[in-house]
């Protein structure tokens, strides 16, 4: 049988200004109709160029040797015109971030019509049913075609983009990166839809993420890719719980099975973790909200309870992760203790007092409450030095003392060492993680006692996930900081946090230690939470152990 | 598969609710320039009142007028009243469509602004027009083969034109010209028969002045829908459609060159202003009868109600282009309709 996909030998190089860079060196894959390969790495390994590749959609500073095979056909030496004959109909693809794959100014019906429209001469009514037909498929009602992308959420725009790789029945579908952004329970829906859709209809997948856990529940083959080239590759399940190749094994340690004890106070991390010291559980409440609620106007007019009578502790010494869903008042809640937002009614209390409002106490309060952002790429000034982002904080809080010394201290602190070597360097010549070292850095540098970190690690490399969570854990525990991490992903809160508060509408539907409440869930959307994790298979293999 | 529960938020919007933001909208923007207005209407006032030289002393330069005859004068046209009274008896007047009277020629300002007003619009409006069309097409082309000969040389004598100055373009195309094209008015001394006649004699002395006006302001057209479909060029969405297997032009026209229009009707809009504004120059050098060369010739006096009323009648126009902007924008980008 001719596979549906074949990649022989591929390699692709770019031409940049610093010379060539090969994101693809010799890459052999093949994919037999009604089978799902994954494709697993991190950002760099070169995967998401192998899948432009196929469809030839790669810039024009990119030179690719090797054959591409699809259906038997190679796609390196097919003209334009066939070329554009089989984009789509023979092969598509779900692209990374529906959120800008998306043209924002076209109702997404349209959008899945066009590629019906230019392949096959169905007419007007046939194409508008099609249409419909496809957004049943992937559970939308047939009135969103005439939504625009901005008026659906993110999981409907990941559906809408499934519905559109569909449109022309090909047999070949490659989905990059199709759930990354997504909450688990969305992911999970749109893993089962990728799944179903498979098994009935018999296309090849071809299904590339960083994250091997989603490919575990999904795949029957994985490969796993590190600097352009495949470095392991086999059955899913062996790959996932036997991992041959460091780097695998590197990626899957990053996205813990909650539950597993050996992952949890550890995440994947180089540096050795000091040893967790008796605990004092009585240590003094640092941050605490008592009944908090804020409420918004919507452009209706309509009051939306962003949060809901919120009663929260933070303890000195402790690390809180706050779970839920998108839009369940997590980040509302979180801008409310900083004090970036008034609340409706309720308070906050820092060190047992109300925290001010005059602007100088805030001020003060502010320097005592750190902040760390989701996207260090975005929370940096590209201008700015190393040195002048760290050293920006104590300058506007005009802290005394030698400010090189304070700001060489804060980054070893952020364990960037010797910090010396750092200072003069500018954002972009920084990796992601050394980039949120620095964010963290800036944070220490004003000797907070409180550090509030939303989604710290969800934009970060699998490998550099580990490193940074391992941080916020020393930190705890050699500064003894009090920590607040607001996530959406429980192998997080179960790698670093002593608590767990599900947040869910704007209400704290549960609140407990970590091992209570992600192993016995009172509630029922913790137990939903926690069932919408893809489960890596992992539980066979330790059970063996 | 059940619905998650953040996916039920993003219900469809209700029809009625729509209603009344975009009622809510409307209101906001006019009344934003409804306020713009009346800064336009006092800023006009006084600004002109900083004008050096007195109307009294131009209007009595040839003929010998004793102290009693100047003081008569000065009453009669109010000037002997402090300004801020000045200035309530003209918004007084404004209120009732009523411009004042021109020092000069003794008539309404309203009756000659009405009869200036359509050659301005009629230069204005084809040079605007025509810019726009050559310069979104100019750069369209530019920004797709971004780097290469079109877009080098065609950025280069955009931005060479573009920091000429009005009235030296106009008399180097007058000199170029030879005098193909008339040098001066709006119809020949001597006007033929007939509609169609009399249409082909205004167009041919359109020609120069339209043309000076349109090579000087194009580039600004050009160089905005540039940059705002470079921007657009890197989008994910363009890849989307290319994987689709759309042809290379329709990617650039269905999916790139909408969403690089947005961004750039604001600034055509915005910029209207200053092509209004470029006239008075174009209008000088070619006697062209509108209202920039109404305002040329009353700034000599200066008369004061004939500057006041094009002033207002300039300004005001700028403000409901920019509001018809606002409109617009709200019809064209469903994204501002949510926000």
């Amino acid at each position: 049988m001719t596979p549906l996909l074949e990649l022989q030998d591929l390699g692709v190089t770019y031409r940049t200004a610093d010379g060539d860079l090969e994101a693809v060196r010799g890459v052999d894959l093949t994919l037999q109709p009604g089978e799902t390969l994954g494709v697993a790495g991190e950002s760099g390994s070169g995967k998401s160029t192998v899948a432009a590749s196929v469809l030839r959609l790669l810039p024009k500073s990119a030179t690719v040797t090797g054959t591409v095979l699809l259906d038997g056909q190679d796609v390196g030496a097919m003209r334009w015109g066939t070329l554009r004959a089989a984009r789509w109909s023979e092969a598509s693809v779900v692209f990374q971030g529906a959120m800008h794959a998306l043209n924002p100014v076209r109702r997404v019906g349209k959008q899945i019509a066009e590629p019906i429209r230019l392949h096959t001469d169905a007419g007007e009514s046939e194409i508008d049913a099609r249409v419909r037909e496809l957004l049943g498929q992937v559970d939308l009602p047939a009135a969103k075609a005439r939504a625009y992308p901005h008026e659906l959420s993110g999981g409907q725009k990941q559906r809408v983009m499934i519905a559109m790789a569909l449109a022309c029945d090909p047999r070949l579908v490659i989905a990059d990166e199709p759930t990354t952004a997504l909450d688990v329970i969305v992911q999970a829906q749109v893993l089962d839809l990728l799944g179903t859709l498979v098994e009935q209809r018999g296309i090849g997948l071809v299904f590339i993420t960083h994250d091997l856990s989603v490919l575990a529940s999904t795949c029957s083959r994985i490969a796993v890719m590190y600097q352009g080239r495949i470095v392991e590759s086999g059955d899913a399940k062996e790959v996932i719980t036997a991992p041959r190749h460091e780097h695998t094994a590197a990626l899957a340690a990053a996205f813990p099975e909650v539950g597993d004890p050996g992952s949890r106070y550890a995440p994947a991390t180089a540096e050795p973790l000091p040893e967790e010291g008796e605990r004092d559980p009585q240590q003094p409440v640092l941050l605490s909200a008592r009944d908090l609620r804020v409420h918004f106007r919507d452009r209706t007019g309509a009051t939306v309870a962003a949060v809901n009578g919120v009663d929260l502790d933070v303890r000195r010494d402790e690390i809180v992760a706050l779970v839920g869903q998108s839009g369940s008042g997590k980040t509302t809640l979180a801008r409310t203790l900083l004090g970036l937002q008034r609340p409706t009614s309720g308070a906050v209390y820092y060190d047992g007092g109300p925290v001010p409002v005059s602007t100088s106490g805030l001020r003060d309060y502010r320097r005592r409450v750190q902040l760390v952002l989701q996207d260090p790429s975005s929370a940096l000034n590209p201008r700015h030095t190393v040195y002048e982002s760290v050293a920006e904080g104590p300058r506007i809080h005009r802290l005394g003392g030698d400010e090189r010394d304070r700001v060489v201290r804060a980054l070893e602190a952020a364990e960037l060492r010797p910090a010396e070597q750092y200072l003069t360097r500018l954002p972009h010549e920084l990796s992601g993680g050394q980039r949120q070292r620095v964010v963290i850095a800036g944070a220490l540098a004003l000797d907070p006692n409180v550090l509030v970190a939303d989604e710290p690690v969800a934009s970060l490399d699998a490998s550099v996930r580990g490193e940074i969570l391992g941080l916020l854990l020393r930190l705890r525990r050699q500064l003894g900081l009090a920590g607040l991490v607001i996530t959406h992903d429980l192998g997080l809160a179960w790698n670093v946090a002593d608590r767990v508060a599900v947040m869910y509408r704007g209400e704290l539907v549960e609140v407990g230690a970590v091992e209570q409440v992600l192993l016995e869930p009172r509630h029922d959307y913790t137990g939903a939470l926690l069932a919408a994790l893809p489960s890596a298979g992992r539980d066979d293999a330790r059970h063996e152990c | 598969m059940t619905t998650s529960p953040t996916e039920q938020h993003a219900t469809d919007p209700d029809e009625r609710r729509d209603g009344t933001s975009a009622t809510r909208y409307v209101a906001g923007k006019v009344g934003g320039a409804l306020v713009s207005l009346v800064f336009v209407v006092a800023l006009g006032f006084f600004l002109f009142r900083m004008i050096p030289g007195d109307p009294l002393v131009t209007m009595t330069r040839e003929r010998p007028t004793d102290p009693e005859q100047l003081a008569h004068l000065r009453e009669r046209l109010g000037l002997d009243r402090p300004v801020w009274q000045q200035f309530l008896d003209y918004v007084a007047g404004l209120l009732q469509g009523d411009f004042g009277t021109s020092y000069m020629y003794r008539r309404p300002v309203g009756d000659m602004i009405a009869e200036r007003v359509w050659p301005t619009v009629l230069l204005v409006g084809t040079a605007t027009v025509l810019a726009v069309l050559l310069g979104l097409w100019l750069g369209v082309r530019a920004a797709w083969r971004r780097g290469g000969t079109f877009d080098r040389t065609q950025t280069g004598i955009a931005l060479a034109l573009w920091s000429m100055p009005q009235f030296w373009l106009g008399l180097l195309l007058l000199i170029a010209t030879q005098g193909v094209f008339p040098s001066r008015g709006m119809t020949s001394v001597d006007p033929p028969d007939g509609f169609a006649a009399q249409a082909l004699d205004v167009a041919w002395h359109l020609t120069l002045p339209c043309l000076t006006l349109l090579l000087v302001i194009y580039a600004q057209y050009m160089l905005v829908m540039r940059s705002s479909l470079l921007e657009e060029m890197g989008a994910d969405y363009l890849r989307t459609a290319r994987a689709k297997g759309l042809r290379d032009d329709l990617v650039r026209r269905r999916h790139a060159v909408p969403n690089a229009l947005l961004p750039t009707m604001t600034l055509i809009f915005l910029q209207f202003g200053m092509v209004v504004s470029g006239t008075v120059t174009v209008e000088a050098v070619f006697s062209w009868p509108g209202l920039g060369l109404l305002t040329y010739e009353s700034l000599r006096g200066p008369d004061l109600p004939v500057l006041q009323g094009v002033f207002v009648i300039l300004a005001g126009s700028v403000i409901v282009m920019n509001l018809l902007a606002d409109l617009l924008y709200r019809v064209v980008d469903p994204r501002v309709r949510a926000s």
